[in-house]
This record gives C-alpha cells, structure tokens and sequence, in this order.
C-alpha cells in the first residue's frame, strides 16, 4: 500500500519547497512547519514501505522511459530503506529545531525552502534505481549545500565557503561523471539485449553485467566513481570544503554536512560495491584513503578552538572509517557493506545530536570559540548532558552505538590485515580512535566543564529545540546494542536481491582469500577499543576538565613545528587555495587571454589590415556614419547578383 | 493543419517589422503580436510534426528563377523544427525584455522582428540560393542593432562583426558555387536544391575528391566562424560587449545557431565522401573551444564578456558531438543548440540589467547586489547554475548526451578528447560562473548600491520564462530529444557502416 506512494517521498518535499518560497514569507516561522510535516510524512511512507517490505525481505522497484536510452526509477531495497528512514528521520528533528533555531531570521522562508529542496534531493539519491538519476540528484544536493552554505550571503566568508564547497565537490563531480561515462560504454559495448523495462544504467543491469565488462575497466570505473565519494564525503584530498561550510547555519552543518549529504559518497561506494569487489585494485585504494583520512583529520581536530569546526574534523575523520569499513571489505565480502552502513546510521544520529547541542550552546553563548566558554553545563544542564551522550558515543565508550559500529569496523580493518591485505587501514583506525576519544572530551570539558572564561549569556534553548536532542541522544546512545546483528544481516544481504554472486567476482578481481576462513582475534585486540575509548576520555580529561594534572603547553610549545602545521591545517589552504586555484588555474587562464588577444585576434586584425589595404583607412571606413555600411551591404548584394547573373548566363551558354 | 505554414511564419514578421517601423511608440505591440503569431504557429506545427519520421516536413515548394535552377523550397525536420521553436520563443521573449527601449523604439523593434525573418529563413529554407539570402538577410540587423544601440566601441564592433563573418559567408558562397556548378541533373539542367546537391557530393564522377575538399572546407569555414570556434571567435567578444543586450542576446542565442545547424543540414551529410580526418578535425577543434573557452572566461573582468566567452566554451560541445558521430552525441549537440540557446539568453539578460541598473560590467567594481536585487539573483543564480551544467536544468542533459555518446563513439581518440573535456573543462565553466556570481551578487552590499532595486517586471517576466522553460527541457528532454534523435539516425548511418567494414 504504501509503496504505491513511494514517489511522494521526494514528491512532499518538493511540495513543501514550493509552498515555502511563495507563500512562506507571508506565514509564520517562514512556513517551516510545511518542511518538517513533509519530511515527517515522508517518514511514516518509509517506515510504512519498511513494514511491508522487512517480513518478506522484499524490494520495491518502479520505473518509467526519461529519454533516449535512460530512465527515471525508484529502488527501495534493504541498503536504501535503511538511508530512507534515518534521512527522513533525522532531517525532521533537525528541521523542527530550526523553528527554534532560526527564529528571526529575515531569511527563514528562504531557509525552510531550500533545506527543504534538500531534503528532496538527497532523499531521491537514495531510492534513484539507475546511477544517472543518481548523479542527478547528488548534483542537487550540492546545489542545495551551496545555497545552504551560503546562507548568509552579504557575510563574505559564507560565500567564499559556499563557492568553495561547490567548487571542490565538483572537481569529485566529474571524476564521477567520467565514471559514468566510462562505465556506459562499456555497457554499450556489450550489445546486451535488454528485457522489457531494464535500461543500461540501472543498478540491476550494471550488477548483471559486472563479469562481462573487462576487469581493467571496472578498476577504471571503480576508481572514477569513488572520485566522486571523495569529493561529496569529504575525504583526503578533496576534504577542504567540509570544514569551511560550517560557516552557514548550525542545523545546515547538522543536517548536510554531519548527518546526511556527506554520507552520499559513501552510500555511492555501497551502492556499487559488487563493483568495487569485482575491482580489488579500486577497493584497495578505498580502504587506504579512508583510513588516511580518519587519521589525518583527526590531528587536525585535536587542536581546533572553533566549536563547530572540532565537530567538522571530527566528521571528517569519521566518514574515513566508513569508507575504509567498505574498503577492508575485500576480506570479508557484502558483510561489509552493513557494517559500514551501520556506522553510518549510527554517526547520524550523534553528529546531527552533536551539532544541534554546539549550536545550542552557541545560540545561547555567542560564539564559536570553545576559548570565551567553560562551565557551560552549569546553565544549560539539557544541552550538556546530551551533548555528552553524543561524545560518549563518538569517543567509543563501550556498549554505546559508536561503540559497536566503530568497532565492527576495526574488527574488519584487522581481518584485512591478519589476511595478508595490509595492516595501514588497522593502523590507522586504531590510531584515529585514541585521537577521537581525545578531541571529543578536550570539546566536552573545554565547553561545560570549568569556570566560565567570558561573560556570555547564561540560559537554556527553548523546548522546541531541546526536544530534537533528547530523541536524538537517546538514539545515539541505544540504537546500537538491540539492532546490530539484525541490522548487519539485512542491509550485508542487499544484494542477494540481485542475484550477485560474491564469489565469481572475487574470482574477476583475482582476490586470493578464502571466506570463512577463521581469523585468530588475539584478546588483546578484542579489549583494544574499549581501552581506546575509556582511555581516550580519561586523557582528555587529565588535560582539560576540572581534574586537570597537566596542561598541553607541557607537550607543545607555541614554536613546536607539529603543532603549528597542525593550526595552519597542513597548510591546505596556502596550496589548494593560494597555489592551486589563484596562481595555477588563474594563471593559465591569464595565459590564454593574452593569447587570444595578441596572437588569435592579432593575426585576424593583421590580414584583414593587409588584404583589404586598410592598415591606415580602416580609420576612415570607421566614420560612424550608418549610410557608409549601408552601402557597403548593398553593394555585397549587388556583387552577388552579378555573380548569378553570370551564371545564368554561364548555363545558357 | 495551417497553409503554407512556413511561409506565413517567415512573412508575418516581416509585415510587422514594416509596420513597427512606421507605428513609432506602439512599434513594441506591433513586435509582440509580429512575434508572438510566429510562436503560434511553430507550436502549432510541432504538434503536427510526424516525430517518428526523418522526412521533410510542411515542404513549399515554388519555382523563382527556373532559367538558373532557383526555387523557393522551405520545409523542416528533426535537425530545423527545434531550432524554429527556439527562434520564435527567443523572439517573443527578447521583444517582451526590450519594452522599455526608447532610443528610436519603431527601428530597433523592426530590426528584432527583421532578425526573427532571417533566422526563421536559414532553418527552414531548403534551396542553397534561398538559404544564403537569408543568411545574409541576418546580418543587416544585428550590423545596425551594434552599430546605433552599441557601447562605446561600436563602429570597431559593428564593422569587425560584419567584415568577419561577411568573409566567412562570401567563401562559403563559393563553395554553393562550385557545388552548383558542378552538378546537373537528369534532366542536365543546373539546381541549387539542398538536399539534391548534398545527396549527389557522393558521386565521383561530378565531383574530384579535390574540388569535394575545397567545398567541404569552404562550407565548413562558413559555420564554424558563424559558431564560433577556436579560432575564429574572436569577433565574438567584441560584438558582444558593444552589443545592446537585445542584440546580444540575439546573437548568442539564435545567430550561433545558424553555424551549427550548418554543420548537421550541410557539413554532415558531406563528411562520408571526404576524408575522415577531418571529423577528428572537428572534434578537436571542439574540445579546444570548449576548454579554451572556459580559461578565457576565467580570465575575464568584464562580465559580459565572460558570458561572451563562456558561449565559444558551449558551443564547442556542438561540435564535438557532431564530430563524434554516435546517435547519442549527435542529438547531444543537436540538443546542446537548443539548449544553450535557451540559457544564454538569461545570462545575456543578466549582464545587461546589471549594466542598466548599476552602470557598470566590471566584476571587481560589482558586489553585494542580492541585497537589493533579491528576485534578480534568483533569476541569474537559475541562469548561471543551468549554464554549469546542473542536473534538472536542460544544458546538463545536452552535455552528457555529447560527452557520453562521443565516448561510445565508434571514432578512435574520441575517448581522449571526452576525458580532456570532463576533467579541463567542467571544473573550470563552474569555477568562472561561481566565482563571478560570487564577486557580484555575494557579500556585503557596496554603499554605491544601496539605491538599486529589482529591475522592471517585463524583465524578470522574461528571465523567469526562460528558466522555466530551462527547467522543463532539464527534467522532459524527451518532448524534443526524441526528433533530435530521428534526425540523428540518418547522419549518423553512413559512418556506423563505415566502422563495421573496418574503413574507420
């Protein structure tokens, strides 16, 4: 029943974006309710479509003709059912919190409007059934998260971030665009004959015809694709503009770059992970990258001042471990797919919680800057206990939902290794898992623990927003333990409903491990995470709460060369910015223009003013006066008429 | 089914021109009834329109000068009704965005209304002396449009405009020429109808494989500075900026047109008889147009000559998609026409309201204007995202058809130059659009502009239809694809052929 709606799960949004930019202005709160009444309906159709499809462990697929050989589809399986429910889910928290949040904003129809579009755009990537429909809408989320972004246009520093988010996830964009169109080709190349209703960029076709394409090329594919992932999931290299785009909204950071747009890239990899299986090579380079990054960004969180940015590394890093969680999957085949799909549900729930309690705080504070707070909890007692449910949960503390998800996952990442796959992506996550447990409580105990450093305002946020962050937290921290196993079963089986064959893949990807194979867990490697975790909190706590022994001036000075590439962020912003865009990519368009203008255009005005004799008349033909070029025109004809006249007579003779 | 469609088409602009020159003040209704009949009657004949056929359409065909072959014969089909459609939209939109203008009103509507006849006339007309009549018909306008409404520079525009593509048209007159004079019919008497001389470029014995060359070039020459293409654009930048925005508009949307629809009615059903190089020629010339292009744009201050720029850029998808060969690039670029048509005109528009109501082009002496032109942004934010290329929006559709069908293409380097495109162009078109978009209506509101407010309604109307529109074609490409595509298939035969007996 609820399926036949399926389409209205977009289809509301849009209805609400719509509403809110012409109506919104003339209605209370912007018209915000429309938003979060369509995001909320567009919950229980998704919650209604998973009744229906759980007990049978069905899907749902529709689809109609768009144009010339590509079609507009809707797919729910169990991997975008799982997608449907948290982005619905979490987007109407979110958005219910901005009603509070974004209170007096001249702008809020404006807000609801577009976080609405987004909403639309990201829920219609999920269920897209064909990767060009896909690509449509992931282009619309980044529509969406420059307009969002840059919310606030007339402050200089949001458009600078907005531009700079679109530009740097385009740059992903068209690595994903020739993944497309290489991956098309291919499929053309095959000369398939398809069945009624099937078309070559559907998900079922590319699935189908894996062992057919050469393996070369799926390696190209895969690793033009994950181009993609990296710009819209922030990872290393492409990571820059995450952390920039918090200078729009908190709910946006919260909703686009924490909870959901962010996890496209990686949905993107699971979505087409028989291919990367098929593509060892391309799942390789996944694993390292996302294990990299999750490192790498978390350095870079442990020194941040800004609240949000602290929060904007931490994602960072944590989208690293998703995709390093589908990257070690070489060991362990589809089963990494849940496993990865896991931490991302799980990493919604507390990054939006978290960013919702930082913009809480900073509602009422007034200021980014962990430096000017201290004591927080003392006044807004609501905001920080569930903030420390969502560092709990991030930081690992045991038997939260990070805790399992994040486990899981290193778990895996040890099987890659023990299987001879490489130990780095292990490394790495175990590594960024102390740093995380560090930069979570160093943001906890710096923001609510202590005495307060500056005299900012003393109350708590409304209900309307406190609400939000007690469902959330109450997610963030129980979701994990009764759903895992069910959760890593449904989404790991998706695609059985393919008809994917695991094994012969392996076999086109040359993968030499054995499934099933028993990996030896030494004890110390099964208690490791909890004694990450635990131990994590307990230094930041040495460092920063009020039971403080030591003081990081005692391990850094302000000279220490690390800490200071750690402040300047790699200095990233002196290369991609300052280097790459503004000398590089400006200089040779300088370069071009100059040539156009003295040797194109050069060239051009010299044989004109050698053939035609002007070099000094041309001046006087130019006397302004219409009735010279009129008849010059008239004169062109003339010619042209005599011209004719000589042929006709040329025919006659 | 209207009589002699295309022949009321073409004449009732021409009529209303007469009389908007003679009506002074009311000449702007005299322009929108003059214009708005002919978008009547196109729609009309795309209902009519049998869209599974590759046949000419709403054919007339009259005798006018039998002693030398020439006849009046005009008709469509998947390759002109697009382009008649985009013509008639343009027209009315373009009349409806200049109902303000003063400055000698009853000449300046004549002229759109005259601009509209040429147009209409190039795409339809099927004898090569009727067609090249029109062709140059096109010019007097857009010379006088420059020449009295221009900027500062205008006689240097107006003259480089009309000497440079008036050589452009004299050489491919030749070429006519010598098509003509090398063929006879049946019958052995001489024939300047299109499609006949076209289909006989086949025949050895009429045509040396040199004199074919010398045509094919001559022709070829002709349209791609119509275009235009590296490196015959640089005309372009200089008509633009010294152009009014009516005639800018006019030139980017419908003038180009006329190049690359050259290239799908004449240029490509000559390519199988000469040599294949000279498809690698113009895909390369292509790839070069769109990626030099882009950088160019980048480096530009003045933003209408961005804009001006960012149309070689686009237009170069045309003939790589052209160039490539496959159904699907074929209907790309056939489509890419279409499209970029549409969503030029808006950046055209954009340039030109912010000239009139802040006075200056310059983009580094522009900034904040949202502040105050909220509706206006809207409306070029639309413009500019659909002009990177945005999913949802027509120009993205266009894009991808070219780049994933030229991939496909049986051609060999084609996947190179795709490659080139993706990763030398794409990024840089969103770079200069962002970046501008940025510098002019982002951050704080310079003080100079506090005063400014939306432009006129009869402006925003026109934007609005045209990204409307934009939209339409983004999400139902399908509604004119689908003729594009049946238009395709002929084009596109000869060489498929070709590649299976290994010749290419």
């Amino acid at each position: 029943m609820y399926q036949d709606y399926a389409y209205l799960i977009v289809g509301l949004p849009v209805l609400a974006f719509v509403l809110t930019i012409f109506l919104g202005w003339h209605l209370p709160k912007g018209g915000g309710f429309f938003t979060v009444l369509a995001t909320f309906a567009g919950f229980i159709l998704s919650f209604g479509i998973f009744r229906e499809i759980y007990p049978n462990n069905e899907i749902v697929h529709q689809s109609m003709h768009w144009f010339a050989s590509f079609n507009a589809g809707i797919l729910i399986d169990p991997l975008a059912i799982v997608m449907l429910l948290m982005v619905t889910f979490v987007c109407t928290l979110i958005h219910t919190y901005a009603l509070g949040y974004m209170e007096g904003d001249p702008g809020m129809a404006r807000y609801f409007a577009e976080a609405g579009l987004f909403t639309a755009a990201m829920l219609g990537l999920v269920f897209s059934d064909n990767l060009l429909q896909l690509f449509i809408f992931w282009e619309l989320v980044g529509l969406c998260s420059y307009l969002l972004i840059g919310f606030w246009y007339r402050k200089p520093s949001a458009a600078s971030a907005a531009k700079k988010a679109f530009l740097v996830t385009r740059v992903g964009d068209v690595m994903f665009l020739a993944g497309i169109v290489l991956l098309y080709t291919n499929m053309v190349k095959l000369n398939l004959t398809l069945p009624d209703g099937a078309y070559l960029l559907q998900f079922q076709t590319i699935y189908d015809s894996l062992t057919l394409i050469p393996p070369d090329q799926l390696t190209w594919i895969a690793v033009l694709l994950f181009g993609g992932a990296v710009g819209k999931s922030g990872q290393f290299p492409l990571h820059v503009w995450l952390p920039d785009a918090m200078e729009g909204p908190t709910t946006v950071s919260a909703m686009i770059h924490a909870a959901t747009m962010v996890t496209a890239g990686v949905y993107l990899v699971a979505r087409m992970f028989p291919l990367f299986y098929a593509a060892p090579n391309a799942l390789m380079v996944v694993a390292y990258v996302g294990g990299f990054t999750a490192l790498f960004a978390a350095t870079m969180g442990l020194v941040m001042f800004d609240i949000k940015r602290v929060l904007a590394y931490s994602t960072v890093s944590q989208l690293g471990y998703m995709m390093a969680g589908l990257g070690v999957g070489a060991a362990v085949g589809a089963s990494a797919v849940g496993v990865s799909m896991f931490h991302l549900i799980g990493h919604s729930f507390f990054k939006a919680l978290l960013f919702l309690c930082a913009g809480s705080v900073i509602h009422a504070v007034g200021t980014n800057d962990m430096r000017e707070m201290g004591g927080v909890l003392k006044y807004m007692k609501w905001t920080g206990l569930t903030m420390l449910a969502g560092s709990l949960t991030l930081a690992g503390f045991p038997l939260t939902t990070g805790f399992f998800s994040k486990d899981e996952i290193i778990v895996t990442a040890f099987e890659h290794g023990a299987l001879g796959l490489g130990w780095l992506p292990y490394i790495f996550a175990v590594v960024a898992a102390l740093l995380t447990a560090i930069y979570t409580f160093r943001l906890w105990f710096l923001t609510f623990d202590g005495e307060p450093r500056s005299d900012y305002h003393k109350h708590e946020s409304p209900w309307i927003m406190l609400g939000p962050l007690v469902i959330l937290a109450i997610f963030a921290l129980f979701m994990g333990m009764p759903s895992q196993e069910n959760f890593y079963e449904y989404v790991g089986n998706n695609f059985e409903h393919y008809g994917v064959d695991f094994e012969e893949l392996a076999v086109i990807g040359g993968h030499h491990v054995e499934h099933g194979a028993e990996v030896h867990e030494p004890f110390i490697i099964k208690i490791l995470p909890i004694i990450i975790g635990v131990g994590g909190i307990l230094i930041a706590a040495l460092f920063y709460s009020r039971w403080k022994r030591f003081d990081s001036s005692m391990i850094t000075s302000e000279r220490d060369p690390l800490r200071h590439i750690l402040l300047k962020r790699y200095y990233q912003n002196e290369i991609y910015t300052l280097w790459f865009a503004e000398k590089v990519v400006y200089g040779i368009a300088l370069v071009s223009n100059m040539i156009d203008l003295k040797i194109i255009d050069g060239t051009v005005n010299k044989i004109s003013a050698i053939s035609v004799g002007f070099g000094g008349t041309l001046r006087k033909v130019q006397t302004g006066v219409i009735q010279n070029y009129l008849t010059a025109i008239v004169l062109g004809l003339a010619v042209l008429l005599i011209l004719i006249q000589l042929a006709s007579m040329g025919v006659a003779i | 089914m209207i009589e002699n469609a295309i022949s009321l088409m073409i004449a009732i602009p021409l009529i209303a021109a007469v009389f908007a020159f003679l009506f002074g003040k009311a000449a702007k209704y005299v322009a929108l009834i003059g214009s708005l009949v002919p978008l009547v009657i196109s729609l009309q004949m795309f209902q009519e329109f049998d869209k599974a056929s590759n046949a000419m359409q709403f054919v007339e065909s009259y005798d006018w000068v039998p002693a030398i072959g020439v006849k009046y014969t005009v008709g469509v089909d998947g390759i002109g009704l697009p382009l008649i459609l985009l013509s008639t939209i343009v027209s009315v939109l373009v009349v409806v965005y200049s109902w303000g203008e003063s400055k000698r009103s009853n000449q300046f509507f004549a002229l759109l209304l005259l601009n509209e006849v040429g147009v209409l006339g190039v795409f339809t007309a099927l004898d090569f002396f009727l067609f090249y009549i029109f062709w140059e018909v096109v010019l007097i306008p857009m010379f006088f449009l420059i020449g009295i409404w221009g900027g500062p520079r205008k006689d240097y525009a107006a003259i480089k405009f009309f000497i440079y593509t008036h050589v452009a048209s004299l050489i491919m007159l030749l070429s006519i020429f010598a098509l003509y004079f090398s063929y006879r019919t049946p019958e052995g008497l001489r024939t300047f109808d299109m499609l006949t001389l076209l289909g006989a470029t086949g025949d050895s014995t009429m045509f040396s494989p040199m004199l074919l060359n010398v045509i094919f070039f001559g022709l070829l020459f002709g349209f791609l500075v119509k275009m235009p293409a590296v490196p015959f654009h640089t005309w372009l930048p200089d008509a633009h900026v010294e152009a009014p925005t009516a005639g800018s508009v006019l030139l980017a949307a419908l003038l180009l047109k006329m190049g690359g629809y050259g290239l799908f009615r004449i240029v490509m059903p000559m390519l199988p008889n000469v040599s294949e190089n000279y498809i690698t020629l113009m895909a390369i010339i292509g790839v070069v147009s769109i990626v030099y292009g882009g950088f160019l744009a980048l480096a530009q201050k003045d933003l209408k000559k961005m804009v001006a720029y960012s149309s070689v850029s686009h237009m170069g998808y045309v003939l790589l998609g052209a160039g490539a060969l496959s159904v699907l690039s074929v209907q790309g670029a056939m489509f890419q026409q279409f499209s970029h048509g549409l969503i030029t005109c808006v950046l055209f528009m954009s340039a030109g309201t912010i000239q009139h109501t802040a006075g200056t082009r310059i983009i580094s002496e522009l900034g904040g204007l949202a502040d105050r032109m909220p509706k206006f942004a809207v409306l070029m934010l639309a413009g500019f995202m659909a002009s990177l290329g945005l999913p949802g929006m027509c120009g993205f559709v266009a894009e991808v058809s070219v780049l994933a069908g030229s991939f496909a293409s049986v051609q060999p380097h084609m996947q190179l130059y795709v490659l080139i495109v993706i990763f030398g162009g794409i990024a840089v078109t969103a770079g200069y659009h962002l970046w501008s978009m940025q510098k002019v209506m982002f951050g704080p509101i310079l003080k100079k502009y506090l005063d400014l407010k939306d432009p006129h309604s009869y402006e925003l109307l026109s934007m609005s239809i045209l990204i409307l529109l934009i939209i339409y074609f983004g999400v139902q490409p399908g509604t004119i694809t689908d003729i594009m595509g049946v238009a395709a298939e002929p084009l596109v035969k000869p060489f498929i052929a070709m590649a299976q007996t290994g010749v290419i």
